[in-house]
């Protein structure tokens, strides 16, 4: 892939230095920790990592399940959580250090100076202000904004064709345009977010026939007609490989592989843009594994979808994904294209992964050697604190300037 | 040829349900051999979890094992009594869970877990070893009185003589065994310490001596001739005084703690006859001299004793000879009345009958107990019950089978669309039990004319020497004292092999504080703690994730290595398998359905499901459509009538869905159940995506 058609892609969903921390105990547990991607239009973005290092919570971060604690994330440009809490320590840092300096100057009796700089001191903290209270909007109200959108979008197409409609179907328009604007008013841009969750039995509610679960998102988006409700699940049933007869059951009745198809068809039926699919296959059998990743590589393939996908079982990864993240303790430390990360694994921890896949095949297994990794002996922090750089094209690594040196070199080797 | 350890035969095992009968295990064979790993893969619901429950004898209450054999140390422990699997549970075999968070006690410390299992068994061990001694004593003192041979009571005088000595010597043991560990603690910690000498700072080094003089201090025992010397004395109090221990003294007190280990060990209960039986001032207080002076005064009793139980044992076994003689006569009339049609009323009275004679034939003071004589009793009853109680139950299984098919059929000729199948009865094999219960009469008959065939090679002077010699080693094992202390520190010493780093923090914190892999470690070193032959490895690594799951295979199969384990590993997941099988065999449905070396499986896989097992995964160089296999499990509770792969196999033919394929023998060790390999069959390649894998492995395997 060349340099222009990347940067032609469309950027569907940006990460801004999202942080997602916990209460825990006493302390703070950060899950995720000041992480940054951008995932494109149409691509798998592979997240891996061990279990506890934040993936899961990237994931549900991603789709609002939880309030998140600082940075953004933008989804088609319109920006759907935002985190204030680095904004919030930032302002009382300003306000304490501009009040230091304003005493000094006050100290030495110079008043102009003590003025001017009271003056800039309150115009960056009204503009911090500012950027707060547009964080809280756009967290509390970002559907907002675009369900009106749909709403004028709605009416002007319907007033088009009012004009020219004869009398005796004037009727049935306007009922027709009643339905279409209560479900754009109920319109939300996260609904474009849809999840696939890691296990089929526990996501599933067991007293919800299968047609009820899978219609449920298209009832509050305020759809009220039944037959275009059936007619929908009926193809979504269809689209996952199940048949209609199903929709009348009770998920106990299904087998691990079909319940996880119920998932994605509940998933599907919102007519998504990404997908987040969080393990899906871990809990499934070996012969259904299979049967899930091709379905999700025809409808990828179909639809055109976006997918997010959190997995531990590096195989099925770099089958799947386009580009790759590795990520450790809440931070990113790895992310390349799929193929180059397999090639050329920078990073000591994501070495250590590869190091570790089990293959089926008896000689190349009694011969392999794990690598551990212990970020305490591979790193030197102490002094020089390491960022998120690109040392590659397209891959990116978080280290420090020495270690950029040398994976820079190793990169030139190979 | 390698040891058998284990073997199973036929196990075929059912779960009640309330749907009907599932069929979970039908028909598997199987050997473990020591020292190797087996490998069993298969997907959730193929039985194999089923199977290995069974070895260990924790089904599930609603199983029901229908037919087959479980060898295990030439016993059939499908035929164990609870009490007998307690023994053998963790002893013998022990069992690795899925989920270590399951199946450790979240509210009990990991240090409590670890010794919990050695303190009970080493009371129950204790305890066992004394009932057993002490019914063997009256054993024989009933057949001797039996034999008639000791009218003026002097065969009880010698056995009253024979208790004591024993009960003098086992108290010297245990004495002796604490003084020993002790010494064994302090020379390893010594050992540990003199290897880090140069690099510890002043006061651990102080601080660890402390330790191992605590230790060296508690090791004097008279038959330790070398921690009662002067020079252990004075070194001892030399290198306690505040001044800081040299390396010179150190490795002199290391010197001296292994020279006193190799002393050999003497014989307690020699000495035990010595201090009950000798006059004041006969025993001589050295512990050299006391040995040798115990054995020889021991002699003579020994001969005596020896001598008045030969007879005994003699008269048993010609009483119990004479009995077989007898037995096989009836069994060989009783067979025929077993062969022809069963009646209700003659054939359990008769299986009463057999069963009261066999168990009289029991001789009683035999050392090897033969299973089938043993076992056979309760056997043939329970043949017998389950012949009957089958037999009523068919004919109302066949009624109702009649009934509803009836009313499916006329439903049918009324042309209602019906969404319900008739479950087929779920009828007892009752040829099946008439043909076991003759195998057993049969086996039964065998070994009995195989007896007494030899009864003119026995032996009672030899027979009489195992005799005392188990007699002995039951009231030394009442010795070995398992305290609390002692535990503790066997645990740490496991914690260290099963490498968790800081074991003494580790032993007392509860299992939450600790890591997945660290608590799938803990449950590893538990199934270690009673020294076990068989491990079995139930999923151990499907809830961790890949680093961790490397590194507990390492240590599965470094332990198996150093123990010389013999493993059954279970998984679903082919990349594990590589890793740790010598052979491995695949399940499907309940069934085998190939068997082969680890190298067989993976380069020349034969089955259909195994082809399709393996192109299903996705591994590093995979690129476009994965072949899934479509469709899903049989369910069991109505198993197809052919092979159970067939509906989701593309090569299947038409004979698949009809008759249960074979065990077709590829090579010495690889086999395969497909009618593929019938000689008759197309010739069927297997699926490029496979032998693509195969061929860049093997590529890859040049290479390096």
């Amino acid at each position: 892939m060349s340099e222009n058609q990347t940067d032609k892609r469309e950027v569907l969903l940006k990460v801004e230095d999202l942080c997602q921390y916990f209460r825990s105990g006493n302390g703070e547990l950060k899950a995720v920790d000041g992480i940054s991607f951008e995932i494109y239009k149409g691509e798998v973005f592979g997240l891996v990592g061990e279990s506890g290092c934040g993936k899961t919570t990237t994931g549900r971060s991603v789709i609002k399940l939880y309030k998140i604690t600082s940075g953004n994330i933008l989804f088609k440009g319109t920006r759907i959580a935002a985190g204030t809490r680095k904004l919030r320590e930032k302002l009382s840092d300003l306000r304490r250090e501009g009040r230091k300096k304003i005493s000094a100057f006050r100290k030495n009796k110079d008043t102009d100076a003590a003025a001017r700089e009271k003056q800039a001191l309150d115009d960056t903290i009204r503009a911090l202000r500012e950027e707060i209270r547009k964080a809280e909007y756009d967290e509390k109200h970002c559907n907002r904004a675009y369900a009106e959108a749909e709403v004028v979008k709605v009416r002007e197409e319907y007033e088009k064709k009012r004009e020219c409609c004869p009398e005796s179907e004037l009727e049935s328009l306007n009922k027709e345009y009643k339905e279409k604007l209560r479900v754009a008013s109920h319109e939300r841009i996260t609904n474009k977010i849809q999840m696939i969750f890691q296990d089929p039995i526990a996501s599933l509610n067991p007293r919800m026939t299968v047609r009820d679960t899978i219609a449920e998102g298209l009832i509050i988006k305020g759809i009220r007609n039944k037959k275009y409700i059936d007619e929908q699940v009926y193809k979504m049933l269809d689209l996952v490989g199940l048949v209609p007869e199903h929709a009348g059951r009770y998920p106990h009745e299904f087998s691990g592989g079909q319940r996880q198809r119920i998932g994605i068809a509940r998933a599907l039926i919102m007519n998504p843009e990404l997908i987040i699919a969080d393990e899906p296959i871990s809990a499934l059998d070996v012969s259904i594994q299979a049967q899930v990743i091709n379905l999700m590589n025809d409808l990828r393939k179909t639809f055109g979808l976006t997918v997010l996908f959190i997995a531990h079982d590096l195989s099925v990864v770099k089958y799947f994904s386009d580009r790759i993240a590795v990520m450790y303790f809440g931070k990113i430390v790895e992310l390349a294209d799929a193929d180059e990360l397999f090639l050329h694994p920078l990073h000591p921890y994501t070495r250590s992964l590869l190091s570790a896949i089990p293959l089926p095949d008896p000689i190349y297994e009694k011969k392999r050697k794990r690598i551990s990794y212990n970020p305490l002996l591979a790193h030197d922090y102490s002094e020089d604190k390491p960022s998120f750089r690109e040392i590659g094209k397209k891959h990116f690594v978080l280290c420090n300037d020495a270690e950029a040196e040398t994976y820079r070199k190793e990169l030139e080797n190979k | 040829m390698m040891n058998k350890k284990l073997e199973v035969k036929n196990l075929r095992i059912s779960f009640r349900t309330a749907g009907g009968k599932v069929q979970a295990v039908r028909g598997i064979n199987f050997d473990l051999y020591e020292g190797e790993t087996l490998a069993i893969v298969g997907e959730s619901g193929s039985g194999k979890s089923v199977t290995t429950r069974a070895i260990m004898g924790i089904s599930a209450l609603n199983a029901i094992t229908e037919n087959g054999e479980i060898f295990y140390d030439g016993k059939d422990l499908l035929k164990f009594s609870e009490e007998d699997f307690q023994e053998l549970r963790g002893n013998k075999i022990a069992m690795i869970f899925q989920d270590p968070m399951s199946s450790l006690n979240p509210i009990v410390k990991v240090g409590k877990q670890l010794t919990e299992a050695m303190l009970l068994k080493n009371r129950t061990r204790r305890k066992n070893s004394r009932k057993d001694f002490y019914s063997m004593i009256k054993k024989l003192r009933e057949t001797v009185k039996a034999d008639g041979s000791d009218e003026n009571g002097e065969y009880a005088k010698l056995i009253s003589q024979f208790v004591k000595a024993e009960k003098m010597g086992v108290s010297a043991e245990s004495k002796y065994l604490y003084a020993r560990k002790n010494a064994e603690e302090a020379a390893e910690r010594l050992n540990g310490l003199l290897v880090t000498y140069q690099k510890e700072s002043e006061p651990s080094r102080r601080a660890k001596c402390g330790g191992i003089f605590r230790y060296a201090a508690k090791c004097e025992d008279e038959f330790l001739p070398v921690f009662e010397g002067e020079e252990f004395k004075t070194l001892l109090q030399k290198l306690r005084s505040p001044a800081a221990p040299g390396e010179a003294d150190l490795q002199r007190l290391q010197a001296l703690l292994h020279e006193g280990l190799a002393a050999p060990v003497p014989d307690f209960y020699a000495i035990g006859y010595l201090r009950a039986f000798s006059k004041a001032g006969e025993a001589p207080q050295e512990p050299d001299k006391i040995i040798n002076t115990a054995r020889e005064f021991c002699k003579t009793f020994d001969a005596d004793f020896a001598k008045a139980s030969e007879r005994g044992v003699l008269y048993s076994f010609r009483n119990s000879t004479q009995k077989k003689e007898q037995a096989i006569a009836h069994l060989k009339d009783m067979r025929k009345i077993f062969e022809g049609e069963w009646q209700s009323d003659s054939i359990l009275s008769a299986a009463k009958s057999l069963a009261k004679e066999i168990d009289a034939c029991i001789d009683p003071v035999e050392i090897r107990k033969e299973s089938a004589e043993r076992t056979f009793g309760s056997c043939l009853r329970s043949y017998c019950t389950r012949y009957f109680k089958g037999a009523r139950k068919n004919k109302k299984e066949n009624a109702r089978y009649a009934k509803q098919t009836a009313k499916r059929e006329r439903l049918l000729s009324k042309n209602k669309s019906i969404d319900w199948k008739v479950a087929p009865p779920a009828l007892t094999d009752l040829d099946a039990l008439k043909q076991s219960a003759l195998t057993a009469i049969d086996a039964l008959t065998a070994l009995y004319e195989r007896k007494t065939a030899d009864a003119s090679r026995f032996d009672p002077k030899t027979e009489t020497e195992h005799i005392i010699g188990y007699l002995k080693a039951r009231a030394s094992e009442t010795a070995a004292k398992v305290s609390k202390t002692s535990a503790k520190r066997r645990a740490i010493r496991l914690l260290n092999e099963v490498g968790i780093p800081d074991a003494e923090k580790r032993y007392s914190q509860y299992p939450f504080q600790l890591s997945g892999g660290q608590r799938q470690r803990i449950v590893i070193a538990i199934a270690l703690s009673a020294d076990p032959d068989i491990l079995i490895c139930d999923e151990p690594t499907t809830a961790l994730d890949v680093t961790i799951q490397a590194q507990i295979l390492e240590l599965i199969n470094k332990v198996k290595r150093e123990r010389k384990l013999s493993v059954i590993f279970i998984t679903h997941d082919l990349g594990v398998v590589a890793n740790i099988a010598d052979r491995i065999a695949v399940m499907y449905a309940g069934k085998i359905v190939e068997y082969g070396t680890a190298e067989e499986i993976f380069y020349s896989p034969a089955h259909p499901y195994t082809w399709a097992l393996l192109s299903s995964v996705p591994d590093l160089e995979s690129s476009g459509r994965l072949e899934a296999i479509p469709g899903t499990p049989p369910n069991m509770i109505y198993p197809p009538e052919g092979d159970a792969f067939a509906e989701r196999n593309k090569y299947a033919m038409e004979i698949d869905f009809k008759r249960e394929p074979p065990m077709f023998r590829i090579t010495e060790t690889h086999y395969a159940a497909t009618w593929l390999l019938h000689p008759m069959a197309p010739k069927v390649e297997i699926p490029a995506s496979v032998t693509d894998r195969i061929r860049r492995i093997k590529k890859e395997a040049e290479n390096e």
